[in-house]
C-alpha cells in the first residue's frame, strides 16, 4: 500500500468567520498538490488541518502510509513542514537545533546538516542571529530532517535568495521524484514542473 | 518495546537538556527564583527571625514561611515552562516533532532540578537564619525532596493548562490554588514534624500520593491540552 492523502468536505471556522467550506482534495505519491487564494482564503488553515495541528470542525482526512491510515497524532509527527510562523530556538545554533529535534524526531542529524550544508547556512550561528531567509533554510533542514512522504509547504520560497530558492526548487524536486508528495500553498500561481493537482480558494 | 521506551527515554532528556542550555544562557528563571527567594528570605528571616519568634513558636510558625518562599519563589519562575513556547513560536515545532508525554516529562524533570536546587539554597540559609532546629533532618529531607516533586509536577501542569490562554497569570493563580493547596498543607505539617520530632503518621504516604496522582494526571490530560 503507498502513500496517499485525501482530504473531503474540510470546514473550519474561527468564531463567526468561516476559513474553509468544505475543501477537497487529494495527492498521490509523486503529486503535488498547489494551493492557491488571496491572503485570508484559508490556505495556511488548511496546511494546519492536515499537518494535525488545527482540528477541522467536519469533514475527513486521510492520510495513509505503508503502515495503512495514520491518526492524527501520528500523522503530526510524520510529516515535514514548512511555515512562515515555524520558529527555533534562538539561543540554540543551528547545529543545536537541529540535534534537538533530530533527537525528538528519533533519527540522526545527518540530513538535517545534509540539508543546511546544500542551502549553504553555517551550523554554528545562534537561530537568533539568522536573517529571514537563513530562518527559512533551517526550516526546509528541519521539514525534511526525519525524511518525510508528505510535505506541507506554506510559502515555501518567501524570504529565499536566488540561491536559495534553486536549492529549495531542487529539493523539492527530488522528494517528488522520489514518490514523496507534497501539499504547497501559495499566494500566486507557481512556476514549478511537479505540480499535479490545483486548488484554488476564495475568500 | 524496550527500544520504544528507550527512545522515549531519549527524547526526554533531550527536552531537559535543551531546557537546561537555554536557561544557561539567558538565565531568565535561573534570575527570577534566585531573586525571589533571596528578597523573601531576609525579609522573613529579619522579621521572625532568633529575636522575633519565641522557640514554642517557631516551631510552628516558621515551616509555613519556608514554604511560602519555596512556593512563591517556584510561582515566579516555572509557570514559563510552556508559556515561553508558545509566545516564541517554538511550540509548533514541538507539537509536530515531540512525543507528549516524553515533552511533559523532560519539562518536569527540569522544573524538578530547578525546585531541588533552589530548595537546596534556600533551607540551610532559612534554617541558620531562623534557628529553627530540626529534630527529625532526614524526614525533612524527604518532606523537600518529595514537596519540591509535587510542586514542580503540579508547576508544569498547570503551565501546560494555561499556556495557550489569554490571561495566563491569572489563570496560573486559579489553577495552581486547588492543585498546590493540598501539597502546601501536607509539606508544612510534615516539616512541622521534622522540627518538633514528632512521627510522620500518614502524611509522607499521603504526600507521596499526592505526588504520583499529579504526575499521572499530568501524563493523562498533557496530550489533551497541548494538542488541538
Amino acid at each position: 500500500m503507498s502513500t496517499t492523502l485525501r482530504f473531503s468536505d474540510v470546514r473550519r471556522r474561527f468564531g463567526r468567520l468561516a476559513v474553509l467550506n468544505g475543501v477537497s482534495g487529494a495527492v498521490e505519491p509523486g503529486g503535488m498538490l498547489l494551493v492557491t487564494g488571496p491572503n485570508g482564503s484559508g490556505k495556511s488553515t488548511l496546511l494546519r488541518c492536515l499537518s494535525g495541528l488545527l482540528a477541522p470542525d467536519s469533514g475527513t482526512i486521510e492520510y495513509r502510509e505503508d503502515d495503512g491510515r495514520l491518526d492524527v497524532a501520528e500523522r503530526r509527527r510524520r510529516v515535514g513542514v514548512v511555515a512562515p510562523d515555524l520558529a527555533f530556538y534562538e539561543e540554540l545554533t543551528v547545529r543545536e537545533n537541529v540535534e534537538f529535534f533530530a533527537r525528538l524526531r528519533r533519527t540522526s542529524s545527518q540530513r538535517g546538516f545534509a540539508v543546511l550544508e546544500r542551502l549553504g547556512l553555517p551550523l554554528d550561528r545562534l537561530a537568533g542571529a539568522l536573517s529571514s531567509g537563513m530562518r527559512q533554510r533551517l526550516r526546509w533542514a528541519w521539514a525534511l530532517l526525519h525524511s518525510p512522504r508528505l510535505l506541507l509547504l506554506d510559502e515555501p520560497f518567501q524570504n529565499f535568495d536566488r540561491a536559495g530558492e534553486d536549492g529549495a526548487r531542487m529539493l523539492l524536486a527530488e522528494h517528488l521524484e522520489n514518490g514523496g508528495l507534497a501539499v504547497v500553498a501559495s499566494p500566486s500561481p507557481l512556476d514549478f514542473d511537479h505540480v499535479s493537482e490545483h486548488l484554488e480558494l476564495g475568500v | 518495546m524496550s527500544r520504544n521506551t528507550s527512545s522515549w527515554a531519549s527524547e526526554a532528556a533531550a527536552v531537559f537538556a535543551k531546557e537546561w542550555r537555554c536557561e544557561f544562557r539567558t538565565r531568565y528563571a535561573l534570575n527570577t527564583l534566585a531573586l525571589f527567594a533571596f528578597t523573601t528570605l531576609v525579609v522573613v528571616s529579619f522579621s521572625l527571625g532568633p529575636m522575633g519568634v519565641a522557640r514554642s513558636q517557631g516551631t510552628a510558625v516558621l515551616p509555613v514561611l519556608l514554604w511560602i518562599i519555596l512556593l512563591f519563589s517556584v510561582a515566579a519562575g516555572l509557570p514559563r515552562a510552556f508559556v515561553q513556547e508558545e509566545e516564541t513560536h517554538t511550540a509548533t515545532a514541538l507539537r509536530l516533532a515531540a512525543t507528549p508525554s516524553a515533552l511533559f516529562c523532560g519539562k518536569l524533570l527540569y522544573g524538578l532540578t530547578l525546585v531541588l536546587a533552589l530548595e537546596a539554597l534556600v533551607t540551610p540559609a532559612y534554617l541558620i537564619m531562623t534557628s529553627l532546629e530540626v529534630t527529625s533532618p532526614w524526614l525533612l529531607a524527604g518532606v523537600l525532596a518529595a514537596g519540591g516533586y509535587g510542586l514542580a509536577a503540579g508547576s508544569t501542569l498547570v503551565a501546560a493548562m494555561i499556556a495557550q490562554a489569554r490571561s495566563k497569570g491569572a489563570l496560573f493563580s486559579v489553577l495552581s490554588f486547588p492543585v498546590l493547596l493540598p501539597l502546601l498543607v501536607l509539606t508544612v505539617e510534615l516539616t512541622r514534624g521534622a522540627a518538633s520530632g514528632d512521627p510522620a503518621g500518614v502524611s509522607l504516604p499521603v504526600l507521596l500520593l499526592y505526588d504520583a496522582s499529579v504526575t499521572v494526571a499530568g501524563l493523562m490530560l498533557f496530550p489533551v491540552v497541548w494538542n488541538p
